[in-house]
């Protein structure tokens, strides 16, 4: 059984959070790990009911590696909502001429 | 430009205080997500991987300097100080706030803009021509007709909830600069052979999962009769479209389902039932949108222009920039001037608040207060005086605008990918900044000349990819980014799709393989042979050898 912790949108911002102890956090790090089916399950309906009351968008599952420090993702689309768009935006240098 | 009057004014202002009642219905817990979703999909508003997504209707990809001031004043106080220009001539800001939502949209509002239409199963934003009204090649100009098909589609009744989405593409010019083979609907206009103006119909253009170019349904079609033709489309396709397969409900389908000789029966058999109604245009009304987009006043200017041609001499940079990102102007001594979006390592299609200002002040002082979108994802300062152009380049370098790459290998077109949407299987921005660096550090841009390359995240084919000349899709492989290549697709007039050219490229190969194809067309092209031009005579074997070969 892999580990796996819930994650969604929040309601008023849409930021992605994760579902801890102490409620929902943009902290992953700080996410309620379930290591079995049974956990996972209890888990989800918990962050279920937490929608139903309007904190949060369409929770759902997602798997993680424990790597000692930290928990890590195992998809890339979770690793870009944890740690934002891979690519730094809307400011531009001076254009570089191509040649 | 159009001026909204009263009507479209009070329809904004209704639209706003609506959609404020309904976001603090939705944070108060009296809607449910799944009453909102549709409602809030009727905004604009999207919920994406980091945040909420609003995309803003830009029509006919048509600007104020205005309106881009106050899309700099959104991006700056309800974003993180950017905006993204999208292949539909919109903008979509991508960090907003559900709370703040209905505020964004009373800031738009005060500028006659709104985020109506431009999602859920509705008739979206019309696009056009960017060089609507001053292209030198211009029959008429699309902005009429474009105008005329927004005020008919918005908040119409009958199409409110229609199978799929829907989209318009009209090009006033001999040469098709708005992907229109690509749309739902394309209109070309034309002249008949007493010259009356009226448009070629187009029926059943669309990329994504299953693309198809648009087929003619009626090589003529009077001006007067724009709006019913269009409402007897739509009824046909309201009435037959799949709604039981969201992959097969757009009109492409329906229209490959009939074949094009039954649907444009059905089309005409019901369009001979309402085409004497309501919805004849009379000449007088056409002349009062018409009116509205008469051009600015321009001086009489000679030519050529002493100024600009010793700055041209003087200046090499100035010489590319003018050579790659101007168009010929309707009138003399004026130019139609690209700004490019597309600085290399930047992101396509991305623009700061501080730019957007500067650039919406010299609309203001240069180009009579007005600025096109591409669907390439860049931006038009349309009525520049070439005495001018100097000046504006100046002032465009230091805010990284001046790249002269518009047509180019480095002007690529990408969608969010999978660092925004939460629909994308992988990123597109990235690969297309490898791209753009690598063909960079070739220095070889302009000799490679013309080169469309779009890059999409996903099948649904927000970047074009089946049009580019080198198309990218993004896969994922048991969780690997994977690109697959297609070539030899064209958006123009002489539209074709892109064929896949075989199996995909890892994300660590895939640059290496776009400069593979671009050595192989350099290797073979005839003199002043485009690469499209290149492709065609070839075929797809050379270059499969080349991309192969080492496999």
């Amino acid at each position: 059984m892999s580990l796996e912790i819930v994650t969604a949108n929040r309601l008023r911002d849409g930021r992605a959070v994760y579902l801890g102890e102490s409620g929902w956090s943009e902290n992953l790090q700080a996410a309620q790990v379930a290591g079995s089916a049974a956990a996972a399950k209890a888990l989800l309906a918990a962050a279920e009911a937490n929608a139903a009351a309007n904190a949060v968008v369409a929770p759902y599952l997602i798997e993680v590696a424990d790597e000692g420090d930290r928990l890590v993702p195992q998809r890339l689309r979770e690793r870009i909502r944890e740690q934002g768009p891979t690519v730094a935006a809307g400011a531009r240098p001076p254009v570089r001429e191509v040649a | 430009m159009y001026r909204y009057d009263e009507w479209d004014q009070r329809l904004v202002d209704e639209r706003v205080a609506q959609f404020r009642d309904q976001v603090a219905r939705r944070l108060s817990g009296e809607l449910s997500e799944e009453e909102f979703k549709p409602l809030r999909l009727l905004n604009g508003l999207y919920l994406q991987l980091h945040s909420y997504m609003l995309r803003v209707a830009i029509p006919y990809g048509v600007l104020s300097s205005r309106q881009l001031e106050a899309l700099a004043h959104i991006a700056r106080h309800y974003d993180r100080g950017y905006g993204h220009f999208t292949t539909r001539q919109n903008i979509q800001f991508h960090w907003v706030r559900l709370e703040e939502t209905p505020d964004i949209l009373a800031e738009l509002a005060k500028v006659g803009m709104h985020a109506i239409q431009t999602s859920g199963n509705s008739l979206r934003n019309t696009t056009a021509d960017q060089y609507a009204g001053v292209a030198a090649d211009e029959i008429a100009d699309p902005r009429v007709y474009a105008e005329l098909i927004r005020q008919w589609s918005t908040l119409h009744p009958e199409f409110s909830f229609l199978p799929r989405k829907f989209k318009i593409a009209v090009s006033g010019a001999a040469r098709d600069r708005a992907a229109v083979k690509t749309h739902d609907i394309g209109l070309y206009v034309r002249r008949d052979q007493a010259g009356e103006l009226g448009f070629e119909v187009l029926v059943g253009g669309g990329q994504g999962r299953t693309p198809m170019l648009a087929k003619t349904v009626r090589k003529f079609l009077p001006e007067a009769d724009l709006l019913s033709y269009l409402e007897a489309i739509l009824r046909v396709y309201n009435e037959l479209g799949r709604r039981d397969n969201l992959f097969k409900a757009r009109i492409k389908i329906l229209v490959h389902e009939l074949g094009l000789e039954k649907f444009t029966e059905l089309v005409e058999a019901e369009w001979a039932a309402i085409s004497t109604g309501a919805l004849r245009l009379p000449r007088d009304e056409i002349a009062r949108i018409r009116a509205q987009f008469a051009p600015p006043p321009y001086e009489a200017i000679a030519i050529p222009v002493a100024s600009l041609e010793a700055a041209r001499r003087k200046d090499p940079a100035f010489a590319r920039w003018l050579r790659h990102n101007t168009a010929a102007h309707a009138r003399p001594g004026y130019a139609i001037v690209n700004v490019s979006l597309k600085a290399v390592g930047e992101v396509p299609g991305d623009i700061g608040a501080d730019a957007m200002e500067a650039l919406a002040g010299l609309a203001e002082r240069l180009s009579f207060g007005e600025l096109r979108v591409t669907h390439e994802q860049n931006l038009v300062l349309p009525h520049v005086k070439a005495s001018e152009l100097y000046a504006l380049w100046q002032a465009l370098v230091p805010l990284g605008l001046a790249s002269a790459n518009v047509g180019l290998a480095s002007d690529i077109i990408a969608c969010p990918g999978l660092d925004y949407c939460s629909l994308a299987n992988a990123r597109s921005i990235p690969v297309a900044q490898r791209i753009a660096e690598r063909v960079a550090a070739l220095g070889r841009e302009e000799e490679i000349g013309e080169l469309r390359i779009k890059i999409s995240g996903c099948i649904n084919a927000c970047g074009h990819h089946h049009v580019g000349h080198i198309g990218l899709l993004g896969v994922d492989k048991q969780g690997e980014e994977f690109y697959q290549m297609t070539l030899g697709g064209h958006a123009e007039e002489d539209a074709s799709l892109g064929a896949i050219i075989g199996p995909a490229f890892s994300s660590a190969d895939v640059v290496d393989a776009v400069e593979r194809v671009i050595a192989t067309y350099l290797g073979l092209r005839h003199p002043g042979e485009r690469f499209i031009e290149a492709y065609r005579r070839l075929g797809p074997e050379p270059f499969k050898e080349r991309l192969y070969a080492a496999h």
